[in-house]
């Protein structure tokens, strides 16, 4: 049977619970049809990039699904009729990784979110242009005093 | 800094080699340094990633568009 990744987007209205029964209901209607849910994940409530039917905001759950292709068209024609459900999209991949997805691990350590953002612009910036930094010093040693120009030049 | 005015280093692909991030829809924060401040895809050759990873980069970042992840467009 062809593996399947199908994340979906509830609307934001309903709670954590509904949207758990929400993904129960379509876990069933998948093994009706000879299917198995291999993993389920609940994203949690998420800001929208854009508005989708008005709603900014919306909960996002992820399914891992191994299943018959006649058992997924009949699990998103019924969230095409559930009003719930604000958007779905389901994919065909090779294979399932286990590991929880990158938005359960930024979930788990929001702590963390700070320094990984610094880290991730250090290692943007040598790599966008090279030409950038020099001039970027140049002008910084030009306003600075001397006492931090000769510094420079020291190195 | 004695470096000549257009000299180019090198650049490689950041999508290849052995500790090289996968491509994931699902991976917003990768996939954000791709797009550009108004949220378009940043063409290759000034990312450097190589033709190959462009597509499957376009690929993630559009799946990721469609379900709000990323924004179509930023005014």
């Amino acid at each position: 049977m062809p593996l399947y990744e199908s994340v979906y987007i509830a609307r934001p209205d309903i709670s954590a619970t509904q949207v758990e029964t929400l993904t129960a209901d379509m876990t069933k209607i998948l093994e009706e049809n000879g299917g198995k849910v291999v993993k389920d994940e609940y994203w949690g409530l998420k800001s929208l990039a854009y508005r989708i039917k008005k709603n900014r905001k919306g909960h996002y759950s992820l399914l891992n699904i191994d299943c018959p292709p006649a058992a997924l068209s009949e699990m998103e024609r019924n969230m095409r009729i559930h009003e719930d459900v604000l958007r779905y999209m389901s994919i065909r991949v090779d294979e399932h990784d286990e590991e929880p997805s990158v938005m359960m691990q930024s979930k788990s350590n929001r702590d963390d979110r700070d320094r990984d953002r610094g880290r991730g612009r250090d290692d943007d910036r040598p790599k966008r242009d090279s030409g950038d930094t020099p001039a970027v010093s140049a002008s910084a040693s030009a306003s600075d005093t001397p006492a931090s120009d000769t510094k420079e030049t020291e190195e | 800094m004695s470096r000549r005015p257009f000299f180019r280093r090198p650049k490689s692909c950041p999508f290849s080699g052995d500790n090289a991030p996968k491509i994931d829809y699902k991976n917003v924060k990768l996939l954000q340094r791709f797009t550009s401040e108004r949220g378009k895809i940043v063409p290759s050759r000034i990312t450097a990633v190589s033709a190959k990873k462009q597509r499957e980069l376009a690929t993630a970042i559009k799946r990721a568009r469609n379900l709000a992840l990323m924004p179509f467009l930023i005014n």
